[in-house]
């Protein structure tokens, strides 16, 4: 393997603009390609990788040690073998490869996890929140739970610098910026089986 | 049935099998309203989800300033509106995302999303019945 590992058009935490992705032993790094500032990540605060469908491409999550969930979006479907190495040979993480859902279901299991909450069905993943983009949550109604999302003011969406958004803003990153999810969490009373029906 | 009470099967509907079925335009993280997979792709935090019609139960638009807001409500136990052999739960158990709310400066567009939810809506239910009245 090269002392430095290295990919383009690829974007940071929902970024605007695309950058330079760069892998060495002792971290990573994340150039917006418009120039700016570079993002790094120390390997010592890689806790674990993930590999899955996103919007531009594929996603590789990295799950920091300390908190929170970086990233990076745009690669190519055969990067994953490359990257895989990358993880296995610097990092001693396993860049685990995270299929979901794409069955178009509206009902699952919220999971709580260390840094985002992830709505799985069927055993897979949906979506996940981390939860530094909560502003706020509410018990709205009898088993319902309102999400609210930070979506900074000022008209325009943010994430426009090409650097990354920070907390509280990958919500408000696309052309449609998602401000609330409601979830119905039933009670914890027994129900009859029959009641939800058989496939 | 005899007892007024009827327990329905719950029919199996799928979105996409493969993520190479999304439609392209979810590149830009924005909400796709995809007919011929009576499917709407929505942006969650970079990942685009998709959400059959069947599980969708209405959306609307409204303005507040500047901002326009998309609202689309899906269908879950509890709301006290229809029956409940027309909902699709596989699981009592289970948790659902009932609603999503997104903002964006361009109203049009949102009345216009909202517009081609309910005709897709529309054909689907009308779909629904048809099927239902060859079968009695």
């Amino acid at each position: 393997m090269a002392a430095i590992e290295s990919f383009d058009n690829i974007y940071l935490d929902l970024s605007r603009e695309h950058g330079k992705c760069r892998f060495a032993e002792n971290g990573l790094g994340w150039k917006p390609a418009g120039g700016g500032d570079t993002f790094t990540l120390d390997a010592s605060n890689i806790g674990g990788a993930q590999w899955s469908r996103a919007a531009k491409g594929y996603e590789v999550k990295i799950l920091q040690r300390n908190t929170g969930v970086i990233q990076l979006d745009g690669f190519q479907q055969e990067d994953y073998e490359r990257l895989s190495k990358i993880f296995k040979n610097w990092y001693s993480a396993n860049l685990e490869n995270k299929e979901h859902s794409l069955r178009g279901w509206n009902w699952g299991k919220a999971e709580f996890g260390k840094a985002e909450l992830t709505f799985n069905v069927q055993n897979r993943p949906a979506f996940e929140i981390p939860y530094s983009e909560i502003s706020n949550t509410n018990l709205a109604g009898r088993n319902e739970i309102a999400v609210e999302f930070s979506v900074a003011d000022g008209g325009k969406p943010n994430g426009q610098n090409g650097a990354t958004p920070g907390k509280g803003r990958k919500a408000a990153a696309g052309r449609d910026q998602l401000t609330e999810m409601r979830f119905y969490i039933p009670g914890t009373t027994t129900r009859k089986e029959a009641e939800g029906g058989e496939a | 049935d005899k007892n007024g009470v009827e327990v329905k099967k719950f029919k199996r509907f799928e979105s996409y099998k493969r993520d190479n079925q999304f439609p392209p335009k979810v590149r830009d993280m924005g909400i796709v309203i995809d007919q011929k997979n009576a499917t709407i792709v929505l942006p969650v935090m970079g990942r685009p989800v998709p959400f059959h019609i069947n599980t969708i139960k209405n959306a609307s638009k409204s303005d507040e300033g500047d901002w326009s807001f998309l609202r689309i409500n899906f269908l879950s136990p509890g709301q006290g509106v229809g029956r409940k052999d027309e909902q699709p739960f596989e699981d009592a158990s289970a948790h659902f995302v009932r609603s999503l709310t997104f903002r964006s400066m361009d109203g049009d567009r949102y009345a216009d999303i909202a517009n081609q939810i309910s005709n897709l809506k529309r054909e689907a239910v009308k779909k629904e019945q048809e099927k239902k009245d060859m079968e009695d």
